[in-house]
């Protein structure tokens, strides 16, 4: 009995000097779905492999509270190592001083000089500083279906605003459950209404899209009456009803059954796209430009960022350098549906060089018809911008609310937030 | 006194249990609704007054949805109670086959309002949905309803899925009630000549009133704080035409993730919810049961 207790506290003795310690690093993530979640789990697999002793814990909490989760787990200094952090939610959590400034690790990072140009100034929004390393890139491109077009005599795409609110009207055939435009009415409609409101201007700041250069609000300017006036007749000659109340889910649906053959959509509606639509049955185009001949997508952008009280900071880099190397962020973004943040992911992989990209291909190559503009993200109000213009804009759509009016009350809502 | 001393020591455990779980998230609720406690001020939490009160009620669309939950309320908890009491009545005689039925005519209520929601949401679309498809097929309308984008109709379309949710509730209080009415009653009755309807008037509802004026008390309540169907289907819209203070409560999270305000919100729908309470039993009360 001696000899085998000796024997088994000499096994443990061996076992806790021998054995490596494992790191266990949390990550929480912001965009969880049945999509995504998969795949990060799989890139995780293979850093854990190549990395034996570290340990990644995934935590998704629901897409719709996901923000206010995240935003909760670090104000409380949770115990996390790596946060997915949204272009809506960055500079919320920058400002509590919770998050390392990224800086240091970027320099020494040899893939940084084959990131997207103006890609880490677009993350860098607080401070001038990147608190996060984005991961994918989403701007809105127009959707559009070639076989429904055809049937009604249109063999290309709409190019300028009017065209697409012209064939919009002739595509639409309410009797036969035929329209041409899948409208978002609901579920933030924000960047859909201001693609279309300022492609009626020349004069954006590209620094905010709610400022003209010469520092006006874009809604107290006259052209925005003309601006919102049109938009408001693509509602009602040319989509359903019914698209007041459509969100992410009602508009892709209606673009897959061909209701609404012409879409404003991010890049993550390819994923699902491609399973639902034979390939070449739906194709992409840059933004309509509009009477001014310009058009301003608005850059939205994802990433990942790390807690300054984080007790791993090194190995959460290399996770997030190994997320962001070129063959990762490929497969990454092909599975999701974001577009890569590296040039050469572009190059070496044909997927984004084919006519699934062209639409943001070609915005992103022609620099004089379209300008990327931000969003006043880091102002306070924004969250309660989204149901504000949501809500009003509805009552626009209903008749309850003028046009002059509804952007009266906008000018009002973004003086008293203190734009400028 | 020292019998309820003994008392007193005896409950100390449950009192303290129900203080730490009820007592202690209201205090917290009703202090958070003071201060300013929202994603933006993480790092200044503090004490605001009656600011994000000032700031509800100075809200050019408060009163809209005030109306809006009082029409959700009344047309809910009235059509639920006409129609559960006309399916308990139904179901009180046994016939073949009572138990399948009443698991089938139960069924609702064992879903999650959020996801009856969002069944019904397409269920309802203008576009793809199957009522529309069907009442089109039967040659009743040639295009379909926008149930859910007008503002009259969505309203009606909420509150129609929430009768259709609630009936259950109020056919099993109301059955469980019925069935505990002694037949000596009804027996005596028709020996006197009284006829089905005078049975129900003088019989049935005097015996089973204090189980509807209860059921009546609860549905109140409880549809008032009930946002899932509502928020499944439209999210409040379209232009907050279905928006009531529940909805209003999420929506101040969801987009502004402003918590003291929200807090706020809670704090007035539990004040409401409070006066009505205190009326209502008031005024029930004033009239004793009595056969």
């Amino acid at each position: 009995m001696k000899k085998f207790i000796v024997f088994i506290s000499l096994l443990l003795v061996a076992l806790f000097a021998f054995s490596e310690e494992t790191i266990t690093l949390n990550l929480v993530e912001a965009f969880s779905s049945p999509w995504r979640t998969p795949t990060l789990n799989k890139i995780i697999e293979m850093f854990e492999t190549l990395n034996p002793g570290v340990k990644i814990n995934v935590i998704s909490p629901p897409y719709e509270t996901a923000y206010q989760k995240i935003n909760l787990m670090v104000s409380t200094e949770q115990p996390l190592d790596i946060v997915e952090i949204g272009d809506w939610n960055l500079s919320t959590l920058a400002a509590m001083g919770k998050l390392e400034d990224l800086t240091p690790y970027i320099n020494s990072w040899p893939e940084k000089n084959d990131l997207i140009d103006g890609i880490l100034e677009a993350a860098s929004i607080y401070h001038n500083t990147p608190y996060l390393l984005p991961h994918g890139l989403f701007a809105k491109a127009l959707f559009y279906r070639p076989d429904v077009l055809k049937k009604y005599g249109f063999n290309d795409y709409p190019k300028t605003m009017k065209e697409l609110y012209d064939m919009g009207k002739k595509l639409t055939e309410s009797g036969k459950n035929q329209y041409g435009f899948a409208f978002r009415g609901k579920g933030y409609p924000t960047s859909f209404i201001d693609a279309v409101v300022t492609s009626f201007f020349d004069d954006i700041d590209p620094n905010n899209m709610y400022l003209t250069k010469s520092g006006k609000i874009v809604f107290e300017d006259p052209r925005a009456v003309e601006a919102l006036t049109f938009y408001v007749n693509i509602y009602k000659d040319t989509s359903p009803k019914d698209s007041i109340n459509w969100g992410w889910d009602e508009q892709v649906n209606a673009f897959v059954s061909g209701i609404t053959p012409l879409l404003f959509q991010d890049p993550d509606t390819t994923g699902m796209l491609n399973e639902m639509l034979k390939p070449g049955q739906y194709k992409t185009a840059p933004l309509p430009v509009g009477i001014s001949g310009k058009a301003y997508p608005s850059f939205g952008f994802v990433g990942w960022g790390i807690p300054t009280y984080s007790k791993h900071k090194d190995l959460a880099w290399k996770f997030i350098k190994f997320v962001s190397s070129a063959e990762i962020n490929g497969y990454w973004s092909k599975a999701y549906g974001a577009l890569p943040i590296l040039k050469s992911v572009y190059k070496y992989d044909s997927y984004f060089s084919s006519y699934i990209f062209e639409g943001w291909t070609k915005m992103f190559e022609d620099k004089k018809h379209y300008q990327f503009t931000q969003y006043p993200l880091d102002n306070e109000n924004w969250g309660k911008w989204n149901e504000f213009q949501e809500k009003t804009m509805q009552q626009v759509l209903l008749g309850k609310l003028s046009v002059v009016r509804c952007l009266k009350e906008w000018t009002d809502f973004w003086k008293k937030a203190g734009i400028k | 006194m020292k019998h309820n001393r003994f008392i007193l020591f005896m409950l100390l455990p449950t009192l303290l249990l129900i203080s730490f779980i009820i007592l202690y998230p209201t205090i917290s609720g009703v202090l958070l609704s003071f201060k300013n406690y929202s994603v933006f001020n993480f790092g200044n939490i503090k004490w605001i007054g009656m600011e994000n009160f000032k700031e509800i009620f100075g809200d050019i669309f408060y009163m809209d949805v005030v109306w809006n939950t009082i029409k959700w309320i009344f047309f809910s908890v009235i059509f639920q109670l006409l129609f559960g009491f006309i399916l308990a009545l139904l179901m009180k005689e046994p016939f073949k086959g009572r138990g399948l039925y009443a698991g089938l005519v139960f069924y609702p209520w064992a879903i999650s309002g959020f996801a009856i929601g969002l069944i019904w949401s397409w269920l309802l679309n203008g576009q793809f949905g199957v009522i529309n498809d069907i009442l089109i097929k039967l040659g009743f309308i040639k295009e379909g309803f926008n149930f859910l984008s007008d503002p009259t109709l969505a309203m009606f379309s909420v509150i129609l899925v929430n009768v259709w949710y609630g009936i259950p509730f109020f056919a099993i209080m109301i059955l469980a009630a019925l069935q505990s009415i002694p037949n000596s009653l009804y027996e005596a009755a028709e020996i006197d000549g009284a006829g089905y309807f005078t049975k129900l008037f003088k019989i049935t509802i005097p015996y089973i009133k204090p189980t509807l004026i209860n059921t009546i008390l609860l549905r109140v309540i409880w549809v008032m704080n009930f946002p899932d169907i509502i928020y499944g289907m439209t999210r409040g819209g379209p232009a907050g035409s279905t928006e009531i203070l529940s909805v209003k409560m999420i929506n101040t999270v969801f987009y502004e993730s402003n918590y003291s305000k929200a807090a706020a919100h809670g704090v007035i729908i539990v004040l409401i919810l409070l006066i009505y309470t205190i009326m209502y039993l008031k005024l029930t009360s004033k009239k004793e049961f009595s056969l």
